[in-house]
């Protein structure tokens, strides 16, 4: 277990900049999960913190150590692939054991360390098979299994859990936050599934484009984007978010989109052209103070509740319903967005704005 | 009303269908049956009477040269005695063991070298090595052999089996190439990225994840290469002038050259060259055919 550093790491494929310095800091026993669109270079940041791929530039320091010149089994992580990569030639006991064998340990040990973590992760029955005779979730396990029992400085883990289906993914993804609280190692773990990256880390980070955007907890990320790109990104449906400016009146400050205003009460913000974000579940619908209308477009069923999306002047609105609440295409409703609930950004990054 | 009719209709083009498909595949059958049996007598048909000639003595095949049978009483090994220990044809078997097995081995080592290499490394160079591997099994070996002779002579390398060696690595060697470096290619990258950070070194992943692996892949390789130098006879007649460093295919030819005509002894000497190459490939057809498709389909 080690705790882990990046330095202005960076990365070039031909023309394509899949990293551009990136820093990073994960403590002893973290559980951080990179989140970001496919594409954005988490997967390679992975493959370069394994010392699978060499950086253009940047250092990588585990417990403060330079591991930059070392090769991957100098490492001494274990990383678990989105297809397992488990050794096809090899019964299951041998490929949990081939890292151990590898390090030269003892067979009765690597025995005893195959056999705990298949005790851990309920696979002792398959320890004969071969990975072909298994399903897909029973070879997850297995690639699991495979990492813990080298009990190595670093567990990668890249996008684990999106070649399982959609119940199994659930339920696997709580066996895995319960096997960190029980291995309590330092995992980086990858994803693009903003679920899995709330439910399961202690820290998100969210790359895009090969760079960070924001480090920070599941619900700080959520709850303060600290840019746009983060914004849009997390959330489902998707934040509104508007162009327009920012335009002192004699109440106060108001917001001027594309068609609507929005009165942002007596806040102390600079006049300018800004972004305007509101959470879908965060708009109220025919409040009493309702100050801007909206017409109906489409009404999604989504279980407990139901996604409206709307216009609102010239631009488009989705706001969340309870379910029992009739609306439909075409009906004109009256909606409140409170200041309080907005989210500023000024080119394209958040701007704060306190009360005044 | 309207349905009933219409449900007549479609079972009885269903029916009219289903008798087509069935005559269809009649006929395709029967083509497909006397197609296989023309094939099989046209390829088993020299070597049936390769094999009887090789057991009857002289006399039988003068005076009855259109009996094809083969009494199975006067099966005769005379023939083989003789080519074998009084034509030096057992010298030729090891010399031809050598050379082939020599020429797979070395294949096999080079090969897997450079098309892992050529797959999975990166270095300056890369691509001319790609193309180059197929523009030099583009060139006919007639065309390579009046200038290796030229060298090999200027050299004082000629009459010696090691250069044949040589010569077969240098035919045998592109074609591996090229056949390794697809399959290779096929296999899982992240497969080889599990190794690496199980603790294992470039070669290990080799060693322990890629070969095991690609175990149809070198079958199929090892045994184009051995086939490749046991049947190869145009650089062996013009390398090798001693008769004791003859390979077996050299050796047929300068014993059916040679004055007493006896056929038998030829055909002894053929069923000699071409038994083991037999033997090989029922042994590995298997896997064969599974190394030629397994580049193809993702297992």
């Amino acid at each position: 277990m080690a705790s882990l550093t990046l330095q202005g790491i960076g990365k070039r494929f031909g023309r394509v900049e899949a990293l551009r310095r990136v820093d990073l800091e994960v403590s002893e026993g973290e559980f951080c999960v990179l989140l970001g669109p496919s594409g954005c270079g988490k997967s390679t940041l992975l493959a370069v913190i394994a010392g699978l791929v060499a950086p253009d530039q940047g250092s990588i320091l585990f417990d403060g150590q330079a591991v930059d010149h070392l090769t991957p089994a100098e490492r001494d992580v274990a990383m678990v692939f989105q297809s397992y990569a488990l050794y096809p030639h090899m019964t299951v006991a041998e490929n949990m054991g081939f890292g151990l064998r590898m390090r030269k340990v003892p067979k009765p040990e690597i025995r005893a360390s195959v056999e705990s973590a298949a005790r851990l992760l309920g696979i002792e029955k398959l320890l004969d098979r071969k990975p072909r005779d298994l399903s897909g979730g029973q070879r997850q396990r297995v690639a699991m299994g495979r990492a813990i029992v080298r009990r190595p400085n670093l567990f990668l883990l890249d996008e684990p859990l999106s070649n399982l289906d959609a119940r199994l993914r659930a339920s696997v993804r709580l066996e895995l936050k319960r096997l960190h609280q029980q291995v309590r190692g330092t995992v980086i773990y990858v994803t693009h599934d903003q679920v899995e990256a709330m439910t399961l880390g202690d820290r998100v980070v969210v790359m895009g484009e090969g760079c960070i955007h924001q480090v920070d907890t599941p619900e700080r990320i959520y709850d303060r984007p600290q840019s746009t790109f983060v914004a849009r990104f997390i959330g489902s449906p998707e934040m509104n978010l508007y162009q327009g400016r920012i335009l002192h009146t004699n109440g106060g400050v108001c917001f001027r989109g594309q068609g609507f205003e929005l009165d942002l009460g007596p806040a102390v913000i600079p006049e300018g052209d800004a972004e305007l974000g509101v959470r879908p579940e965060d708009v109220q619908v025919a409040a009493e103070h309702a100050s801007l209308s909206a017409r109906v477009d489409l009404v999604n069923p989504a279980g407990s509740e139901r996604i409206v999306h709307a216009f609102l002047g010239d631009e488009r609105i989705a706001f969340s319903i309870p379910k029992d609440r009739r609306l439909e295409p075409g009906d004109q409703v009256q909606i409140a967005i409170s200041p309080k609930k907005i989210h500023l950004f000024r080119e394209g990054q958040r701007q704060e704005a306190p009360p005044a | 009303m309207l349905e009933k009719p219409k449900r007549g209709v479609s079972s009885v083009k269903s029916s009219h269908f289903r008798r087509r498909e069935r005559i269809e595949k009649g006929v395709l059958r029967i083509v497909r049956i006397t197609g296989t049996l023309g094939f099989l007598v046209l390829v088993l048909f020299p070597f049936y009477w390769m094999m009887v000639s090789s057991f009857k003595p002289l006399e039988e095949i003068m005076f009855h040269p259109a009996n094809l049978g083969l009494d199975l009483h006067r099966i005769d090994f005379s023939a083989y005695r003789e080519v074998l220990f009084e034509h030096g044809f057992a010298e030729y078997i090891l010399n031809s063991a050598y050379v082939s097995l020599a020429t797979v081995v070395l294949c096999l080592g080079l090969a897997i070298a450079g098309a892992y290499a050529a797959t999975r490394l990166q270095f300056r160079g890369r691509s001319f090595m790609s193309y180059g591997i197929l523009v030099i099994y583009m060139f006919p070996a007639i065309v390579l052999v009046v200038p290796l002779y030229v060298i090999f002579a200027k050299f004082g390398l000629r009459d010696s089996l090691h250069v044949l060696v040589l010569v077969y690595l240098a035919q045998t060697l592109p074609v591996a190439l090229y056949m390794l470096r697809s399959y290779f290619r096929n296999l899982p990258l992240e497969l080889e990225y599990a190794g690496l950070t199980d603790g294992c070194t470039r070669w290990g992943v080799i060693w322990r994840i890629v070969l095991p692996l690609s175990a149809p892949a070198l079958a199929t390789v090892a045994l184009y290469a051995f086939m490749m130098a046991w049947n190869e006879f145009l650089f062996a007649f013009m390398f090798l002038d001693t008769p004791e460093k003859f390979t077996l295919s050299r050796g047929v030819v300068q014993l059916s050259e040679s004055v007493h005509l006896s056929k038998q002894l030829v055909m002894a000497a053929s069923v000699l060259v071409t038994l083991p190459i037999l033997l090989l490939f029922l042994l590995f057809e298997r896997h064969l055919v599974r190394g030629l498709t397994a580049g193809a389909v993702k297992g």
